[in-house]
C-alpha cells in the first residue's frame, strides 16, 4: 500500500516553441500512513508532480503507481482513485462556489454519487473533523468565513470522501500563526488517529516539518534528494547549495552541536529546542 | 481539457517582419487587404500568395501554427467553395448531378475566392503571430487617435484593450486550474446534455468571476496608487521608432499597389 512514481517526466506544450520541461524522470515511493514533505523553490515542478498523483495531468513518460496498480487513464478507474486520493489545491478557498458550507463541502461526495442520508452524515462528519461545529457552520455562507476557517472547510471538502491519502499542496500560505497551528494540529491528528498518508509541498519551513517521516526535494524538474527527514536535514550544504535554508531551530541546533556541545540534532521546533537545551544544561553543569 | 488560442498568439522571434514597427505593420495589412480585394487576375493573386508565404517562412512561424489559424476559417472556405463551385455559371459544363451543373466559370471562381481567403488570414496571422498584443494594442491606438477628436476616450479605450489582453493568458491559466480543482473533487465537465454541462459549469464561473473581480479592485487601486488618472497625457517608456526598413517597406507596398492597378491585375 503506497504511492510511487517511476521515471516520470512532465514536459507541457510539447513540440512548441513554448515546451518546457517541468519533471524529468521522478521515482520515488511513499508508504501508506507516512508523512511527506515535498520542498523546493517555487517553479521546481512540485505542483506539476501533484497532479499526477491524483490523475489531473498525464505523464509524457514514466507511470504513477497506486497500491501497485499503475494510474490508468479509463474513467472509471480515474473517479475510483479520486475517491482514495484527495487533493487540496494551493488557496482551495479560492474554488468555493456553493451559498452554504454544507453544499460545498457535500461537493465532492456528491460527484462521486453519495445519496442523501450517507451524504449528510459524511458532511458532518467531515466538518467536526476538521474542528468545526457542524450544526453551526453548516448553513453559513463559505465566503463570509475567516480565512482559516475557509482553509478549514476546504480541506473537509476533501476529507469528506474519506480519502486514504491527503495531498496538500502549501496549505499554510496565507495562514496566520494561529491558523497554522490548528491545520497542523489537523494533520498530525489525520495522520496518527486514521493513518492518512499525507503529502505536503511548500517552499518554507514550519511546523509541518515536525510531522515529516520522509523528505524530499526538487529542483528543476529533477528529485534531488530524497530520503528519512533527519538524513535530508543533516546535508546541510546540499541543501544550501540548492537554495534551500534549513528551519532556523534546526540550523542552530545544528551550529551548537557543531561547537562541540552534546546535543540533538533533529530538531524541528521551538518547544523540543528549548527541552533539549534544558537536557544539556543539566548534563553541562 | 484546455483549448488552445491560437489567432493571435504572439511568437518571439527577431526576423524582418518582428522588427517592423507596429504601425506600420497595421497600415501595409489595410493596404495590402485593399489590394488583395481589387485584384481581378490569378497572376496578381498568386504573386500576392507567393509574397505571403514568403515572409510567414522568413519569420520563421512553423508551418503547424499557420494550420493552426486556418482552422476556424475553414468552414468558411469549404461553404464558399461550394456557393461557387454550383451558383456560378459559364463555361462549359464539367460535371451534372441531377439538376446541378458545375461549370468551368464556377470552379474558377471558386478557387479565385478561397485562394483570397487564405491570403488573407496568411497576411493577417503574420502580422499577430509577429507583434506582441501590447505594440498592437498601442499601434491601434494611433489609428484611432483622430477619434479623439469627437470625444472618444481612445486613450482609455487602448488601455481597456491592453489590460484585456494582459488578462486573457492569466485567467485561461486560472479557469485551468480551478477546473483540475473542481475534477479532483469529481466534477465532470465533458459528459451529459448541453443543460447538464451549463449546470456543471457554475463551479467553474463563480469562482472565475470572484477571481476576476478581486483582481480588478486589486489592478485598479494599484494603478491610482501609482498616479493613473483619466484623461491624463501618457508617455511611453518604448517608443516605436520609424526606421528606415518600416519606411522601405511602406513604399514597396505603395509601387505594390499602383503597379496593380497600371498592368490591371
Amino acid at each position: 500500500m503506497s504511492i510511487r512514481t517511476e521515471k516520470l517526466t512532465h514536459i507541457y506544450m510539447p513540440g512548441t516553441p513554448f515546451a518546457a520541461e517541468a519533471l524529468n524522470e521522478v521515482t520515488f515511493e511513499i508508504k501508506k500512513g507516512r508523512v511527506a514533505l515535498l520542498i523546493g523553490p517555487s517553479g521546481s515542478g512540485k505542483s506539476t508532480l501533484i497532479q499526477h498523483l491524483n490523475g489531473l495531468l498525464k505523464p509524457t513518460s514514466g507511470q504513477v503507481y497506486f497500491d501497485d496498480q499503475s494510474i490508468q487513464s479509463s474513467k472509471a478507474e480515474l473517479l475510483r482513485l479520486r475517491r482514495k486520493i484527495g487533493l487540496v489545491f494551493q488557496m482551495p478557498e479560492e474554488q468555493f462556489f456553493s451559498e452554504t458550507v454544507f453544499d460545498e463541502v457535500a461537493f465532492a461526495p456528491r460527484n462521486l454519487g453519495l445519496t442523501d442520508e450517507s451524504l449528510a452524515e459524511s458532511v458532518y462528519n467531515a466538518l467536526n473533523r476538521v474542528g468545526l461545529n457542524a450544526e453551526e457552520f453548516k448553513d453559513r455562507h463559505p465566503f463570509n468565513l475567516s480565512s482559516g476557517q475557509k482553509r478549514l472547510v476546504a480541506i473537509a471538502a476533501v476529507l469528506s470522501i474519506k480519502p486514504e491519502v491527503l495531498i496538500l499542496d502549501e496549505p499554510t500560505a496565507g495562514l496566520d500563526p494561529a491558523g497554522r497551528q490548528k491545520l497542523f494540529n489537523l494533520l498530525a491528528d489525520l495522520n496518527s488517529n486514521e493513518a492518512i498518508t499525507i503529502l505536503i509541498s511548500t517552499h518554507h519551513f514550519d511546523e509541518v516539518v515536525t510531522l515529516a517521516d520522509q523528505v524530499m526535494v526538487l529542483k528543476d524538474g529533477r528529485l534531488v534528494m530524497d530520503g528519512p527527514r533527519d538524513q535530508v536535514f543533516n546535508n546541510r550544504e546540499k541543501l544550501e547549495s540548492l537554495g534551500l535554508a534549513l528551519p532556523s531551530v534546526t540550523e542552530l541546533m545544528q551550529d551548537i552541536a557543531a561547537a562541540g556541545f552534546q546535543v540533538k540534532t533533529g530538531i524541528y521546533n521551538l518547544e523540543e529546542a528549548r527541552r533539549e537545551i534544558g537536557r544539556m544544561k543539566e548534563r553541562q553543569f | 481539457m484546455s483549448r488552445s488560442i491560437t489567432l493571435g498568439q504572439y511568437l518571439p522571434g527577431n526576423s524582418y517582419v518582428h522588427r517592423l514597427n507596429p504601425r506600420l505593420k497595421i497600415l501595409a495589412l489595410l493596404l495590402l487587404l485593399v489590394l488583395l480585394f481589387s485584384l481581378n487576375s490569378f497572376a496578381g493573386l498568386f504573386s500576392l500568395l507567393a509574397m505571403a508565404l514568403l515572409l510567414l517562412f522568413s519569420a520563421r512561424i512553423p508551418f503547424r501554427y499557420f494550420l493552426k489559424g486556418l482552422r476556424p476559417i475553414l468552414y468558411i472556405v469549404i461553404f464558399a467553395l461550394i456557393i461557387y463551385l454550383f451558383f456560378t455559371k459559364g463555361g462549359v459544363v464539367l460535371l451534372r448531378i441531377g439538376s446541378f451543373t458545375i461549370e468551368s466559370e464556377g470552379v474558377r471562381e471558386g478557387f479565385f475566392v478561397i485562394t483570397r481567403l487564405i491570403t488573407l488570414i496568411i497576411f493577417s496571422l503574420l502580422v499577430t503571430l509577429t507583434t506582441t498584443p501590447l505594440s498592437l494594442t498601442h499601434g491601434m491606438s494611433f489609428f484611432m487617435k483622430p477619434l479623439s477628436k469627437i470625444g472618444l476616450p481612445t486613450d482609455e479605450v487602448a488601455m481597456i484593450m491592453a489590460i484585456a489582453l494582459r488578462f486573457i493568458p492569466t485567467l485561461m491559466e486560472e479557469s485551468q486550474r480551478l477546473m483540475r480543482a473542481q475534477v479532483s473533487r469529481g466534477a465532470d465537465f465533458e459528459t451529459g446534455s448541453i443543460f447538464r454541462r451549463a449546470q456543471n459549469l457554475v463551479p467553474l464561473i463563480v469562482p472565475l468571476f470572484v477571481s476576476a473581480f478581486r483582481r480588478a479592485d486589486d489592478l485598479a487601486l494599484a494603478m491610482e496608487a501609482r498616479g493613473y488618472r483619466l484623461g491624463a497625457k501618457r508617455t511611453r517608456l518604448h517608443v516605436d521608432k520609424v526606421l528606415p526598413a518600416d519606411l522601405g517597406t511602406l513604399i514597396f507596398v505603395i509601387i505594390l499597389i499602383a503597379a496593380a492597378f497600371y498592368f490591371k491585375l
